[in-house]
C-alpha cells in the first residue's frame, strides 16, 4: 500500500538477514570453505564426469559417452587382480597392524622403566614417509646383497632366505609386513590410551575377584577397547586402500601385477597410457569403496543428534 | 622378586616373566630401528666396503662420499621441498584454526553439517581427484611451479587442520566466548583477542603435522611438478639413481638427508605429532 | 529507569520447552532473584535478557529500549546491550593479567588508555584486588578468580548486571562472606541485579523479590517473606524451606460451619479463622505444615494427633524431631523441647495461621 512501509520493512528483513555475525562468519569461513568445495566436492564430481566421458589421450574431452568404462574395469583382468590385491592387503594388513598394535600396548602397559623410549622407537617408523620406507625394505628385501638374506645366512639361517617381494606368490604379505611395520606404532599409541582410559578401579575390582593378569586383560580390558579398536580399523581399511606411495617405490606393483592395488592401477592408466577415461572409472570405485566405510564411520562418531546446536 | 645368595651378598633377580617382557620390547625395538640402523651403516660405506660388508655391519673406513654425491643431487630439490612445504604449513593451519574456530564456536544451523561436509575431505583417496587437479593446475598456469604445490597442500590440509582444531576449541568453555560477546567483542575480535592467544598449542600440533604430511608426499609431487627442476625431494629420490646398477651407499645417503628435517621434527617436537596422531588422523 | 519488562517469554531447544509464557519485571536498583531447580528455564531467561540466546516468542525491555521482540524482530546483540554479567565459572580469560582481564571491556569500546587505568584501579580497590592486577588468573584462589569476574562486570558502570550462580563454586565458608559483600555491593551502587541461583538460602537472604521458576513455568514472584509465608502453590511451598515442609494427604469435610481435615487416622479440626478461598471440585486436598509450627506436647489435648518420635537429631541450637504418625512421617523442629526420647508418644498440633491448605488436583493454595 504504502511505498515507504514496504521499503522499511524490506530494509529491516535484510537486515536481519544479513547481520554483522553473519558477515563475519562468512568471512571467516569463506576461503577454506571454497577451497573445499572446489578441491574435494567438485574434482570428485568432475572425475565421475571424466569417467563417463570420451577422453583418451592427452586432450581432454568431455562428450559423453556411456558406462562402458565400468563396464570394461569388472571385465578387465588387471583391474580385478588389482582389487584382489587390495582385499588381501586389507585382509592381512589391518588384523596385523591391530594385533601387533594391542600387543606392543599391552607390553608397555606393564610398568616398564624407560616407557617413554620405548614408546618412541616404536612410533618411529609412522613419522617416516613412505618414500623413505620403500627404499628401506627394498634394500631390506634385496635378494642379492639386502640385509634379511645376509642377515638369515650368517646366523645359519640361509635356508630362510628367499625371494621376498619378487617372489610372485608371496610379495603381498612381504608388503604388508612392511605397512604393519610401519603402523604398528601408531596403533599401539592409540590402544595404549584406550588401556589407560580405563578406571583403576575396574582392574582393582578385577584383582579382588581373583583374575590373573591375562584374564584380566582377556576379560575386562580388551572388551572395553571397542571405540579405539573400531577407529584403527576404519583407519588402517582407509589406507589400505589408499595406500600408493609405499607400492610404487617398493614393488612398482610387481612381479607381474602381483602387488598391484588400485590406486597404482589408476596412476599407471592415466599416466603412463593416457587412458584417461578408464583411469578416472577406477578411481571411482576406489572412491566409493572407501566412501563405503567412512560414511558411517563418521556418522557415528561426528554426527547425529548428540552434536546438534541451536 | 626372589632373593638368592650370592657370596655374603644379597642378590635380587628378576621374575621371569619380566625378563621375558624386556626380552620382547628389545626385540621388537630392534626390529622397529633395523633397516633405519641399515641405512646409516650402508651410507656410510664406500662401493668396495659395500661388496665385502654385510648391510649391517660398520664400515671398517666410514666414509661421507656417498652422502656427498645424494646431496649434490638432492641439494636442490630438498630445498623445493622446503619451499612449498613450509608456506603450505602455515597456510593450512591458519586456515583450519579460523575454520575450527567458526564452527565450533560461532553458534549458528548448520555448522555441525559443515563440519561433516569438510572432515570427509580427510578421508577421500587422492586419485579421485587426480586428474581434475591437474587440468586445475594447467588452467591456473602453474604446472610444474613451487606454487602448484603450495595450492595443492594448503587446500588438502584444511580438513585435517579444521579438525585438530575444531577438537581443541571444543574443550574451550562456551563460556568465555559469551564473556567475551557481553565485553562487547564480536566474532572477529574473540577471534583475535581471546582464541588465538589461547591456540599456541593446537598451532604447534597441527604445524608439525603437517609438516610431516606435505614433506612425506609423494603423488601430487610426481603429478604436479613435471620433469623441471622444481621436484621436490620425494620425487627426486625416485630419480636418484640414473645407471643400471643401484649405489645403494648413495640411495640410502639420499634417503636419509631426505628423512632428516622430519626426524629432526620428532625428536624435538615428538609430542605434539603424537597429539596429532591422536586427533584421529590417518597419514597418506 | 533500568528496569527490566519481559513479556510471554517462549523458548525451545529442538522439541523440549525451556520457557512457557514466561512474564515478569525486575524494578529499577531491584536484586531481583531467579530462583529453581536444575533445568527451570532461570538461567536460561537470564541468557536472553542479556541476548546470548534469542527467545521464540515474547518480548524483553530495558527502559523503554526494546531489547529483543519476536513480533517487531527486534534484536540488540549482547555486545550492545549494557548489561554486564558473572558467569559460574567466572570466565576470565585465562591468558590475560587481572588487570588486562578488567580493562578488556574497556579496551574494546576503545576507551583512551588513561582512563581505563583509573577505572581498573578504582574498581580493583573496591573489590579488594588491587595487590593481584599482575598476576595470571591460574595462580588466583577460587574466590579471588570471583572477584576479578565481578570487577570485569563492574568496571563498565552498566544498567544492569546479570548473574549465574556466581557463588556456586565457592567452598560453604567462603560463601557465607561473598552473599554479605554482594549485599552491601548492591547497596552502594544501587544497580538493578539479576541473580540466578537454586539455592533457597541464597535467595532469600540477598533478593529484594524472588522470581521461582518449575520446568519453564513461572510459579510465583514475591518477597521472601510473602513467598515464605503466602506460598501460591504446593511447588513453591515445598521448595522453600529446610527442612522441608510436612504435607499430608486429606479430605475436607465441611460441619456445621466449621472445616475439619479428615487424615484417615485421625481428623483434625481447623480453626474458625481459617477461610477456604477457592472451592475446589472433590474434597481431597493437602495440607502443609511447617516444621517449625508444629507444637509438640507430652500430654494429650484436644484437637491434637498422637505421634511416635522416631529420630531425634539435636543440633545444639535446635533439635529436630521425626516423628510418625500411624505410617506416615512427619518432621518437627523444636527450640523449647529438649527432652523428647526416641520411642516416646507424643501429642502434636499444628499453630492455627500457619497451616497450608492446597487443592489436591490444581496444587494451588486455597486458603
Amino acid at each position: 500500500m504504502n511505498i515507504k512501509k514496504i521499503t522499511t520493512r524490506f530494509k529491516k528483513k535484510i537486515k536481519k538477514i544479513i547481520t554483522r555475525d553473519k558477515i563475519s562468519t562468512i568471512l571467516f569461513l569463506i576461503i577454506p570453505i571454497v577451497f573445499v568445495i572446489i578441491f574435494i566436492y567438485i574434482c570428485i564430481i568432475w572425475n565421475i564426469v571424466v569417467s563417463l566421458s570420451d577422453w583418451e589421450g592427452l586432450r581432454p574431452s568431455y562428450n559423453f559417452k556411456d558406462f562402458g568404462q565400468y563396464i570394461k574395469l569388472f571385465t578387465n583382468k588387471i583391474f580385478l587382480t588389482s582389487l584382489w590385491n587390495n582385499i588381501v592387503l586389507i585382509l592381512i594388513f589391518v588384523p596385523g597392524s591391530l594385533a601387533m598394535g594391542l600387543f606392543l600396548a599391552i607390553l608397555l602397559d606393564q610398568k616398564v622403566r624407560r616407557e617413554n623410549v620405548f614408546k618412541l622407537i616404536y612410533l618411529f617408523p609412522f613419522t617416516l614417509s613412505f618414500v623413505v620406507t620403500g627404499f628401506l625394505w627394498r634394500w631390506m628385501y634385496n635378494i642379492r646383497v639386502g640385509v634379511l638374506n645376509t642377515l638369515l645366512e650368517s646366523i645359519g639361517l640361509g635356508f630362510l632366505s628367499n625371494k621376498w617381494v619378487q617372489d610372485v606368490d608371496f610379495a603381498m604379505f612381504w608388503v604388508c609386513v612392511v605397512l604393519i611395520w610401519q603402523y604398528s606404532g601408531y596403533m599401539m599409541l592409540i590402544f595404549l590410551a584406550g588401556i589407560r582410559s580405563i578406571p583403576e578401579s575396574h582392574i582393582m575390582a578385577a584383582a579382588v575377584d581373583g583374575a590373573s593378569s591375562f584374564q584380566t586383560y582377556y576379560r575386562v580390558i580388551i572388551p572395553q577397547l571397542k571405540a579405539p579398536i573400531f577407529t584403527g580399523f576404519v583407519i588402517l581399511v582407509v589406507f589400505a586402500l589408499k595406500a600408493f606411495d609405499l607400492i610404487f617405490i617398493l614393488t612398482g606393483g610387481g612381479p607381474g601385477y602381483a602387488t598391484e592395488i588400485l590406486p597404482i592401477t589408476m596412476y599407471k592408466e592415466v599416466f603412463n597410457k593416457k587412458h584417461f577415461a578408464y583411469g578416472s572409472a577406477i578411481a571411482t570405485v576406489l572412491f566409493l569403496l572407501i566412501m563405503i566405510i567412512v560414511i558411517p564411520y563418521l556418522y557415528s562418531t561426528y554426527g547425529g543428534k548428540k552434536n546438534e546446536r541451536n | 622378586m626372589k632373593e638368592i645368595k650370592i657370596g655374603s651378598k644379597k642378590m635380587r633377580l628378576p621374575h621371569p616373566t619380566r625378563v621375558l617382557l624386556y626380552f620382547l620390547l628389545i626385540f621388537f625395538a630392534f626390529l622397529a630401528l633395523l633397516p633405519l640402523w641399515s641405512a646409516v651403516m650402508t651410507a656410510l660405506k664406500t662401493q668396495e666396503a659395500l661388496i665385502y660388508s654385510n648391510p649391517i655391519q660398520p664400515p671398517i673406513k666410514p666414509s661421507l662420499d656417498a652422502f656427498g654425491t645424494a646431496f649434490n643431487k638432492l641439494r636442490i630439490p630438498i630445498l623445493n621441498s622446503l619451499t612449498f612445504t613450509i608456506p603450505a604449513t602455515i597456510l593450512s593451519c591458519v586456515l583450519g584454526s579460523m575454520t575450527g574456530y567458526a564452527l565450533t564456536k560461532v553458534k549458528f544451523r548448520g555448522a555441525n553439517t559443515i563440519f561433516l561436509l569438510v572432515i570427509v575431505g580427510i578421508f577421500i583417496p587422492y586419485q579421485a581427484v587426480l586428474i581434475p587437479l591437474v587440468q586445475i593446475i594447467i588452467e591456473l598456469g602453474i604446472y610444474g611451479e613451487i606454487s602448484a604445490l603450495i595450492l595443492t597442500h594448503t587446500a588438502y590440509g584444511v580438513p585435517i587442520c579444521t579438525l585438530l582444531f575444531k577438537s581443541f576449541y571444543d574443550s574451550i568453555h562456551d563460556s568465555l566466548i559469551n564473556a567475551a560477546k557481553i565485553d562487547g567483542a564480536g566474532i572477529w575480535r574473540t577471534y583475535i583477542h581471546v582464541i588465538l592467544p589461547l591456540s599456541v598449542t593446537p598451532f604447534v600440533v597441527a604445524a608439525v603435522f603437517q609438516f610431516t604430511q606435505i614433506w612425506n608426499d609423494l603423488l601430487f609431487g610426481l603429478v604436479l611438478s613435471g620433469a623441471g627442476s622444481n621436484q621436490p625431494a620425494s620425487v627426486a629420490l625416485l630419480n636418484l639413481q640414473g645407471g643400471f646398477v643401484t649405489a645403494w651407499n648413495v640411495q640410502m645417503a639420499g634417503t636419509l638427508w631426505y628423512t632428516i628435517p622430519s626426524l629432526v621434527v620428532y625428536l624435538v617436537l615428538g609430542k605434539y605429532l603424537v597429539k596429532g596422531f591422536m586427533a584421529g588422523a590417518i597419514k597418506g | 529507569m533500568t528496569n527490566v519488562v519481559i513479556k510471554d517469554l517462549m523458548k525451545k531447544y529442538g522439541k523440549t520447552i525451556a520457557l512457557k509464557d514466561v512474564s515478569l519485571e525486575i524494578k529499577d536498583g531491584e536484586f531481583f532473584i531467579l530462583l529453581g531447580p536444575s533445568g527451570c528455564g532461570k538461567t536460561t531467561t537470564l541468557l536472553c535478557i542479556a541476548g546470548l540466546l534469542t527467545p521464540n516468542k515474547g518480548e524483553i525491555r530495558m527502559g523503554e529500549t526494546v531489547l529483543s521482540s519476536s513480533e517487531s524482530d527486534a534484536f540488540i546483540r549482547p555486545q550492545n546491550r549494557d548489561a554486564a554479567m558473572v558467569f559460574q565459572d567466572y570466565a576470565i580469560y585465562p591468558h590475560m593479567t587481572v588487570y588486562k582481564n578488567i580493562a578488556f571491556p574497556l579496551k574494546i569500546r576503545n576507551m583512551e588508555k588513561s582512563k581505563i587505568e583509573s577505572k581498573v584501579r578504582d574498581v580493583s580497590q573496591r573489590l579488594g584486588i588491587s595487590k593481584l592486577l599482575d598476576r595470571k588468573p591460574k595462580q588466583l584462589s577460587g574466590g579471588q578468580r570471583q572477584r576479578v569476574a565481578l570487577a570485569r562486570a563492574m568496571v563498565r558502570d552498566p544498567k544492569i548486571f546479570l548473574m549465574d550462580e556466581p557463588l556456586s563454586n565457592l567452598d560453604a565458608k567462603l560463601r557465607v562472606y561473598a552473599r554479605a559483600e554482594l549485599k552491601k555491593l548492591h547497596e552502594v551502587m544501587g544497580t538493578t541485579i539479576v541473580y540466578v541461583t537454586h539455592d533457597q538460602i541464597e535467595a532469600m537472604s540477598m533478593g529484594d523479590r524472588i522470581a521461582i521458576l518449575n520446568d519453564g513455568v513461572l510459579e510465583q514472584v514475591g518477597t521472601p517473606i510473602e513467598i515464605y509465608e503466602n506460598p501460591k502453590n504446593l511447588f513453591v511451598v515445598g521448595f522453600i524451606g529446610n527442612p522441608p515442609i510436612n504435607i499430608i494427604e486429606g479430605t475436607l469435610i465441611e460441619k456445621n460451619g466449621e472445616f475439619i481435615v479428615e487424615f484417615g487416622f485421625s481428623s483434625y479440626q481447623l480453626s474458625s479463622g481459617i477461610e477456604i478461598m477457592k472451592k475446589t471440585k472433590t474434597p481431597e486436598i493437602m495440607l502443609g505444615i511447617r516444621p517449625e509450627n508444629i507444637t509438640i506436647t507430652k500430654e494429650s489435648r484436644e484437637n491434637a494427633i498422637q505421634a511416635e518420635v522416631e529420630v531425634v537429631e539435636p543440633l545444639g541450637r535446635e533439635n529436630i524431631f521425626h516423628l510418625r504418625i500411624n505410617d506416615k512421617p512427619l518432621i518437627a523442629v523444636s527450640i523449647t523441647n529438649k527432652d523428647l526420647n526416641v520411642g516416646e508418644k507424643v501429642w502434636i498440633s499444628f499453630d492455627t495461621d500457619r497451616i497450608h491448605i492446597f487443592d489436591k488436583i490444581t496444587q494451588k493454595k486455597i486458603n
